[in-house]
């Protein structure tokens, strides 16, 4: 046990090592950045922000003389960015998980890996560990965003809902990140393996429209499999039980996965 | 110490080795020769567990290669083809990786990680990133990944490839430093480094072990004793049939082209000849005198030994008899050396 977790830590630590020093972690946190950025100005102050959405709602009472339910102004904004930031990842992590296998069989490094005493599991949770931080280190200077954004809010907004959406964001970004870990290890391009990534995790998002479509228990099965609407439960501030279990099933699948791919290429070849 | 006993690998249905079986004891080192596509890197990957065989055992210190593949990667130091490097670490960081995904105690890190680096030369390299160095540091990196953890048996995939002179003698005398502690198989395709490195070899082609033995013997046991090479006047076949009827001659034949020699309008009615005596006789006098006997005029005469290039040339070159190929290389490999 004690050999399997030093394993681990060993693998993570080169992983991390590796961002540090890669023009194309730091391009991806800085594109991410200036995306998320423009968002959240959007649903503050854009044209169908939040605020002007407010104002509207506002003068609309005092026209009509009556007294509308309030707005929790501060809920709505946290729950717009985070489903918000839901969709830009689907576009940003197949590029961050792209390269995790991919790279190491195109440099060879996959046959060190593979004749050293450490599992495929180890080595495949030290990445997805590695590639994890990662993305939660891009996610940091976005506190800072809606902390000046909800500082202004009153009263105060209460910690739970933007903890647990931000945990639910991190959630999401693991099921992604380890299901293109398992793609990036069917192959050596990692264009292929973004491409691909990209291809199941829309396919992942949008089943349940597929699912809506298709009557019967098959169907209500399959809209359970969408990863976005549970995303969409848990940023809504409900922790459910099932949503939870869905993500940690996407995040073993993925390691599970991994792990078989890389030693089925061993007996392929 | 390895034990490789009718190993078979065949990819879907072409077989990449056919019933290979050796074995290396501990402290030898074991040069696996071949041509390009002969198996050995086949060979070299099963053993390192990366692949599994089609049929047959290996083990390495007594564990089976592929049941207990975890205990055989902890015993080994494996250098692929291409060194498997990260070119974005330095070559201290990417050894410390190394040793610990090998199981080097934390403790034990810093010393043998400093060793391997004083071992392989690579002192004033230590903080460079790996993509900017050469490739014969990239090769060097590569072998002293495979030994960072001290493994008891060490598998090097053409370790020399790419150097320069100098550094392929360096990485020789490394090599050759390993032994006696550590159980040492190397593939090569340069037959020099063979005779110079390796306690012994085993010859593969197409898949098969064709030869093992030690160098030496096998120049011997193969080509027989000494030959000589002779420039005659006279009938060819006539010189043939007096040759060939004196004891301890083994084979007699013509040589077809005159190769290095000169070639003028004097020696139109020259022949060229090899004869090769048993092991263990000399015969030179005794073939001069049949000739004058016989009445023919010996212009040259002169001793051709086989080298291990034309033993690795006959048994691999599809040749039914075991006579010296057509090149005479005397002191080819002393050159090399």
């Amino acid at each position: 046990m004690h050999v399997v977790l030093s394993n681990i830590i060993a693998i993570y630590r080169r992983e991390l090592q590796s961002y540090f020093v890669s023009p194309l972690a730091y391009v991806i946190a800085g594109v991410f950045w200036f995306i998320s950025g423009l968002f959240l100005v959007m649903i503050l102050l854009g044209p169908d922000g939040i605020l002007a959405y407010a104002t509207a709602k506002d003068l609309e009472a005092q026209q009509y003389g009556v007294s509308l339910p309030p707005i929790d102004f501060s809920y709505e904004f946290v729950r717009a960015f985070l489903d918000s930031m839901g969709s830009l990842l689907l576009f940003m992590l197949p590029i961050l998980s792209m390269g995790l296998y991919a790279e190491e069989r195109k440099r060879g490094t996959l046959e060190l890996l593979a004749t050293s005493p450490v599992t495929n599991w180890a080595v495949a949770v030290g990445k997805l560990l590695g590639v994890l931080t990662f993305f939660i280190t891009m996610l940091v200077p976005l506190l800072g965003f809606e902390a000046i954004a909800l500082s202004g809010s009153s009263p105060p907004m209460p910690l739970t809902i933007p903890l647990l959406g931000h945990f639910a964001l991190i959630l999401l970004a693991a099921a992604i990140l380890s299901l293109g870990m398992f793609i990036s290890s069917l192959t050596d391009s990692t264009i292929l393996s973004a491409v691909l990534t990209f291809a199941v995790i829309l396919l992942l998002v949008f089943i349940d429209v597929i699912a809506k479509n298709i009557s019967g228990p098959f169907g209500t099965a399959l809209g359970y499999l969408s990863l976005l609407k549970h995303y969409n439960i848990l940023i809504q501030g409900i922790i459910d039980t099932s949503s939870l279990i869905l993500f940690a099933s996407y995040i073993f699948l993925g390691i599970f996965l991994t792990a078989q791919s890389i030693n089925a290429l061993r007996f392929q070849r | 110490m390895i034990e490789v006993e009718h190993l078979s690998k065949t990819y879907g249905s072409t077989p990449a080795i056919t019933d290979v079986t050796f074995n290396v004891e501990q402290g030898e080192i074991l040069g696996l020769l071949g041509p390009n596509g002969a198996g050995k890197t086949t060979t070299m990957r099963i053993l390192a567990g990366y692949l599994p065989a089609t049929s047959g055992t290996a083990r390495i210190a007594g564990f089976d290669v592929h049941k207990n593949s975890l205990a055989v990667r902890q015993r080994i130091g494996y250098l692929p083809e291409t060194p498997p490097l990260y070119p974005e670490m330095t070559v201290l960081s990417f050894l410390n990786f190394v040793a610990r995904i090998k199981g080097v105690s934390a403790g034990d890190r810093t010393n043998k990680v400093q060793a391997a680096i004083e071992r392989c030369n690579l002192q004033d390299k230590h903080h460079v990133i790996i993509r900017k160095l050469s490739k014969g540091y990239r090769q060097r990196v590569g072998i002293a990944q495979a030994i960072v953890h001290d493994p008891p048996a060490i598998i090097l995939d053409e370790p020399t490839v790419g150097l320069d002179p100098r550094q392929i003698i360096e990485v020789r005398n490394l090599i050759k430093s390993l032994a006696g502690s550590h159980t040492i198989i190397i593939s090569t395709h340069i037959l020099p480094e063979v005779s110079m490195v390796c306690s012994r070899v085993a010859i593969i082609n197409s898949g098969k072990v064709v030869a093992m033995n030690t160098p030496e013997n096998l120049r011997t046991q193969l080509t027989g004793g000494s030959g000589y090479e002779l420039e005659i006047e006279g009938d060819a076949a006539l010189a043939k049939q007096v040759l060939s009827q004196l004891p301890g001659v083994s084979l007699v034949e013509s040589v077809p082209t005159p190769g290095m020699h000169e070639y003028s309008p004097l020696q139109e009615n020259r022949t060229f000849l090899r004869v090769i005596s048993q092991p263990g006789t000399e015969l030179g006098g005794e073939i001069a005198a049949a000739l004058m006997r016989a009445g023919f005029s010996l212009q040259q005469m002169r001793r051709v030994s086989a080298t291990l290039e034309d033993v690795f040339l006959q048994l691999t070159t599809e040749e039914k008899n075991l006579e010296i190929d057509t090149q005479t290389a005397e002191t080819k490999e002393e050159g090399a050396a």
